[in-house]
Formats: C-alpha cells, structure tokens, sequence
C-alpha cells in the first residue's frame, strides 16, 4: 500500500504540472498545466532562459509533487541576476537552486543533467561541482560527490574568518588524514601556500526565507549571548541561513556564493542583490500533493505552500502552534476515501504525533547537551531542536552536532576527506581531546573545537523534492534519515513508527 | 580537607542563607521517562554516603564529568520522585575530571514533568511593558557555574534581560561592569577547587559585549575586574552563598 511506502514506483514518470503566470498577489492557488515527462525543457531552469516565473508552479517527485509560489505574482526573469549568467562559469543562482527541487538540487537531478548535457552543464564547474579541480573533468567519477550525493566542495579559509572577515586564531589544530578527492592536499588544502579546507555539502533551499530570516529571542542559547547584531540593519540575526554559519544575512549569503559558486571577479551591485533578496523573500514552497492520491491541503489540513505565505513565522511551536499540527484535521478519518489515501493521511498524523512526543535520550551532541545546561543526556523529541511552527527549523540559531560528520557516530564515508582536530585548549565536551571529522562545520567558522561537526538546522520543507538529506548527502532517503536518528540515539522506532516519519517528512 | 562542607550561614552584613551541602562527585542519571526534559539528576556525597537529587538545577550535569553541587536541603513536603534527598535550591557546576556514565532505570520513582522555570525568556514576539519608575541607581547580578562565563538557558538570559528592560527605561549615565572570580582556593571532596583569575574578565567582557548586542551604549560602559571574589546577597541566588560569589555585577549610576 503506497500509504506505508515512502516512495511508490512509477511517479518518476508521471506528468510534471507546470504553473500558469497569474498576477497580483497570492490568495488563491493557481491554475496549473500538465506537461508529459521529467525531463521536459520546462523542469529544468538554465541561465539566461528568459522565461517567465510563474506565480504558482507544480514539479512531480518521486512521491508526489512540490509547489512553487512566488507571492506577488509571476517575474519576468530576463535578465534578473538570479537567472543571469554574470561569470565566466555559465552559472546563475538558478543553477544549483531549482525549482523543481525546491530551490535546492536533487542528486537526481544532476544526474539527469549530466545524462542530458554529457557533462557539459556550467553546473558541472570545476571549481565545485567536481570533486576538485585538479581532475579530469570530462570524466563523471571526478564529479562522483555531486552525481551521487548531490554535494558541491566548499572551500574555507584556514585560520577561519569570522562574519566580518576578520582572522580568528582557532583553539584547534587540524591536520589531513585522508583525500580522497585530492583538494585538502598539494595545492590545495591546510598545509597549501594559501591553506584552505575543502568540505562537501548539499545546497540549501532559498526558499521560505522569512523563516530561516526570523528571530523569535533575542539571545543564542547555544552560544549563552545574545544574538549578534547585523551592522547594516542594526538587527538581531538569526542564525540560520548557512550551513557553516559563514554568513548570517542574505547579503553577505550573495557575496559568498558569487565569489565561489559563480567564480565572479566583481562584486554584484546593490541593485543586483536587492533584486535576488526582493525575488527569494517572495518564494515559498512545500510538498503539495501526494501520490497516494490526497492534497496535502486537503480535508482540512494546511500543508502546501499557500499557508507558508500567510503564516507568522518565527513562532516557538510549544507556546503556539505545534509543529505540524498543519495535519491536525487527518487524525480523524474521512469517509469515502480510497483505502490508500486513508491510510496514507493517518499514516502522516501519526507522523507528526512521533515527531512531537516519542522522546528518547539525547546524548554527547554539542549544542544540546553542552553548554545550554539541558543535562547530558537530556530526554526529548525531534521538535526539541525542529520547534519552529510550520517550517521545522530552530528558532534559536540552531547550530547542532548530530554526529554526521564526526566520528565514531557518522556513516562511513570513504569518499569524503577526513580530518583530525586537535583541541588546544579545553577538549570538546563529549569527543575529548581528538575529533575524527569528515566536516568541522561550524568550527570553520568560529574556530572553536567545541563547535566541530556542528550543522545549522535547515528548513524542512519541501524535502520529498531534494534527496538526499543531511549536510554531507549521507541519508539517501527520508527512510535513511530516521534510520540514523534510530541508531545515533538509540530511539528504538516501531517499523510503523518509522513509515509515518517518513511520510510525515514526504508532504511537507 | 573539607570533603563535605557544611556552610555556616553568617555573611557578614547580608541575609544570605548557607548552602547545606557543597561536594563534588560523578553525577547518576536516573531515566524517569516522565516526558520532556523530565530525567532525574542524582549525585552522591561519598562522604555520608547520601544520595542526593539535584535536579533543580538551572543547569544540569554532564554524565560523562564530574560535578560540583551546592545546594540546601528542600524545604517542605517534597517527595521522592527520583530516589534523592532534594536539594533546592541547587546549582550544578560540570567539571573537568571524567566519570564514568552510569544510568539507573526508573525503578518506582516517577520523577517530575517538565515545568517552565519561573525565570524564562518572554519571545519577542511578546510587547516587553517597561519597568515602572521612578528609577534609582542600582545593581543586577548574573550569576555563574563554576568557572565558567556561560549566560546560562532560561537563568542568566532571563536576569541579563531583565536588567537590560531596566537599563533601557531608566536611561542610566553610566554602566559599571565588574566581573568577580572566585579565586580563594578551596578542597572539597579531596579535590582542589579555585576559579582561574582570567574567568572574571571573560565573564565582565562578555557582559560588556552582551549590553552592547542589546542596544545599551557602548560609550557609557565601563569595565573592570577582580579575584578574591565575596559572597553576597541577591534573590536571584537564591540565598546560596558560594555560587554568590562567581558572578557579574552591572552597576548603574543615573
């Protein structure tokens, strides 16, 4: 029954729904169109294209498929920066950021990129959509981290630079025990003439942004301070934006990537980056339909998009609206649905039941259970961390050590450069003096060895679009996330439990 | 050595009540599964050979590190909801030496659901109603774990804004920080305890940097600090008498 699968066969070919331009301002859900196959030139977005947004748009996943508004109505993208090839790679932001992925981009999808373009597509950049630039481009094994876990290299600094580009001397050393990909070594990496640290991560989703913009305290309970102060606008800053935290304002998130993703030699211009901020604040997205047959919004429930726009966010989701309650109104059965929808919609209020309320132990993750001062282990649920209404993020800067960079808790990744940080002051909290890392995070951002391994928390919207999951790809699936988090706290989830996780996590 | 230490109440010139107890031990987690945030934290005075429950701490212990706990005897009909003798008021310090984790089942005991601490945060989202005049000069406190300058979660934050709320109504010409460290070296449960006299600095230019993220101007901020910390009397500590003395004065002149 497709109600207790997470991914049913077939959807692959099912038809993508392509929106209709509408104007004005959303308040109805547009009118969609079908189209016929996945890889229709209308699901992928290339720079340059001169289309048209559209107001509202649908893309098929592999169970269901994913709505794109743009409140305000549809843009002409002619010649807008975000759709706009300004470097000498071919990229724009559009690149790695699709729609049809939820402003992110699917290991899937750069498959079928490089099966459409024979590996020619500007996202296949040697600068970091390879796995260095030292490889033989033509050659899909030297994009194998991309093609595979939909990870792009991201190259740091080292010694870090703070926020405001200023040298932090680090608390650790770091040193390279294995390259894999040959870009933490010769020319590249700590020991090069200009010493960097070469990390590998999935995009995040530029979409929904007021959510990940918001700040629902003034204070950063991981970091005991308040929240940093944003020099341009004299406002607290959330925290949320980047994996790494390495920028914490859309701005600064622009400057960034046009430096490194789209390899730009100038700096984009005031009007560029009002334009990219003013087009992303207005996107919203999340999983609209399922393919057992429901709307997500259906019978009551609010799941989709439309209700991502109009909502508050920033909202604590244990002193107001709980975290996916949006599926509320499925605890009760409906008569007259198919058996698969039935099943599928309780399977989902379930879901959200287990979210909210089956604790466990959480154990030797820092930014949990050091230093805020919840114990170590401190018993709890995943909307301890994902407690933002609506979207599921922090509403805190969530800055958090899950284990799936570090060892002995991450997959094996032998793909994946390893490090060996050396605390030189205090040893980390939970991992001592020595930390094995695939990833130190956030620490290359603060150069802190209690903050190695550490991930930003991200939206959990329109997941079912953007496999696979966590920072560094290593969840295949959604059934692959739950599994970690089985074995990393030792939950102990039913089978069933684990198939309503999935669900849950597949419509929204 | 001092292995248990029992506190005489007398500060001089404070009302200040004593700790009972003050020892350092490897705290037991005792898995009550009473919901959210609903464990019991348990730690051991070798000593007498008590078990005591120091859950109400603001901030918890580390299974894996030792930990200071100084604390007075409950008062009233408290239970036993996680198999201790309670302490309360308690504050639990994380130190570095390691233990061994050791967690202990429910076993009967039902242990306590999670209530909000009555220091919290007010969310933002939550128009703040500024303190009443007429405002005179005076002081705020935050209060420390056992060397260290962490602003504790739903403690610290709620006393740093609070004085903040006050700050920005009262509009002060001048804000003294003055961070204390408490240095004078101490053996308690055989092991010897002293602060580090940089902590004091760290916790006043903390301080220093947390006022400034919070709108206070920076020009009328000064700062200083000191070792040889004193104990003093502050509600905020709950009438405990060394945890006084790790700590942040704000003091503000009008």
């Amino acid at each position: 029954m497709r109600g207790f699968s997470p991914y049913g066969g077939g959807l692959l070919a099912a038809a993508i729904l392509f929106g209709v331009s509408i104007a004005g301002s959303i308040t109805q859900p547009a009118k969609t169109q079908a189209l016929s196959a996945a890889d229709t030139p209308g699901y992928w977005w290339a720079p340059n294209s001169g289309k048209t947004f559209p107001a509202s748009a649908d893309y098929a996943n592999p169970t269901g498929r994913l709505r794109v508004l743009l409140e305000g109505g549809a843009m002409p993208t002619r010649g807008h920066p975000f759709f706009t090839a300004l470097g000498p790679s071919g990229r724009a932001c559009v690149t790695c950021h699709q729609p049809s992925d939820s402003m992110s981009l699917s290991a899937a999808t750069a498959k079928r990129r490089w099966a459409a373009t024979g590996g020619k597509d500007p996202l296949f950049a040697a600068y970091d959509g390879s796995n260095c630039p030292t490889l033989p481009q033509g050659d899909p094994a030297s994009h194998s981290l991309l093609l595979e876990r939909g990870l792009f290299r991201i190259q740091r600094p080292w010694p870090p630079r703070d926020l405001l580009s200023r040298g932090v001397k680090p608390d650790f050393s770091i040193e390279v025990v294995r390259d894999p990909t040959g870009c933490n070594s010769g020319a590249y990496g700590p020991a090069a003439e200009h010493p960097t640290i070469s990390v590998y991560r999935r995009p995040r989703p530029l979409a929904n942004l007021k959510y990940l913009l918001a700040v629902g305290f003034a204070y950063d309970p991981k970091q005991g301070m308040p929240l940093p102060i944003d020099p341009e606008t004299n406002k607290p800053l959330s925290g949320n934006l980047m994996a790494d935290g390495r920028a914490s304002t859309l701005n600064a998130q622009m400057i960034d990537a046009a430096s490194t993703h789209l390899e730009l030699t100038r700096h984009l211009t005031p009007a560029q980056m009002k334009q990219i901020t003013d087009f992303e604040s207005r996107l919203f997205t999340a999983q609209q339909h399922d393919a057992s047959g429901t709307d997500t919004d259906a019978a009551g429930a609010e799941g989709g998009p439309m209700k991502l726009a109009k909502s508050q966010p920033g909202q604590l989701g244990s002193i107001g609206k709980p975290v996916w309650s949006e599926y509320e109104a499925w605890e009760k059965p409906t008569p007259g649905l198919t058996p698969a929808v039935a099943a599928f919609r309780a399977s989902v209020a379930r879901g959200a039941h287990v979210f909210r309320d089956k604790t466990f132990l959480i154990t030797d993750s820092a930014g949990i259970n050091s230093p805020i001062g919840f114990g170590n282990p401190v018993r709890n649920a995943c909307v301890f961390c994902h407690n933002m209404s609506q979207m599921g993020n922090d509403v805190a800067p969530g800055q958090v050590d899950l284990g799936t960079t570090n060892l002995p808790f991450a997959d094996p990744a032998p793909q994946l450069p390893l490090f060996r940080i050396t605390c030189l002051g205090k040893p980390h909290p939970h991992y001592g003096r020595v930390i094995y890392t695939s990833d130190p995070g956030y620490a290359l951002t603060t150069g802190r060895c209690a903050d190695v391994g550490k991930i930003t928390l991200q939206s959990m919207r329109g997941l079912a679009a953007r496999a696979p999951y966590f920072s560094n790809g290593s969840a295949r699936d959604l059934r692959g996330v739950v599994d970690y988090y089985d074995r990393r706290y030792h939950i102990g989830y039913t089978e069933q439990e684990k198939r309503d996780l999935v669900n849950l996590m597949s419509v929204l | 050595m001092k292995a248990l230490l029992p506190l005489i109440a007398a500060i001089a010139g404070t009302a200040a009540q004593a700790e009972d107890l003050r020892f350092v031990t490897c705290p037991v987690y005792r898995d009550t599964d009473a919901g959210k945030k609903s464990g019991c934290w348990l730690a051991d005075a070798h000593e007498t050979a008590k078990r005591y429950d120091v859950s109400q701490a603001p901030s918890k212990p580390d299974w894996n590190h030792m930990v200071l706990v100084e604390g007075a005897l409950a008062k009233g009909d408290v239970g036993n909801p996680c198999g201790g003798i309670v302490l309360d008021p308690v504050r639990t310090s994380i130190l570095p030496g390691d233990c061994t984790r050791h967690m202990l089942e429910a076993e009967g005991y039902t242990g306590r659901k999670f209530k909000l601490p009555v220091r919290n945060l007010t969310p933002l989202s939550v128009p703040r109603t500024p303190p009443p005049g007429p405002y005179a000069s005076r002081t705020f406190r935050l209060f420390f774990d056992f060397d260290q300058s962490f602003v504790v979660y739903q403690y610290d934050d709620y006393l740093l804004d609070k004085a903040v709320d006050w700050l920005r109504a009262a509009k002060p010409k001048h804000v003294q920080i003055v961070g204390w460290a408490a240095t004078d070296p101490d053996t308690v449960s055989g092991v010897a305890l002293a602060e580090r006299t940089d902590i004091a600095r760290e916790r006043a230019e903390k301080m220093q940097e947390a006022l400034i993220r919070l709108g206070i101007d920076k020009g009328i901020i000064s700062v200083e600090w000191h070792d040889h910390a004193r104990p003093v009397s502050d509600p905020d500590i709950d009438g405990l008498v060394e945890p006084s003395r790790r700590r942040v004065d704000i003091v503000a002149t009008l």
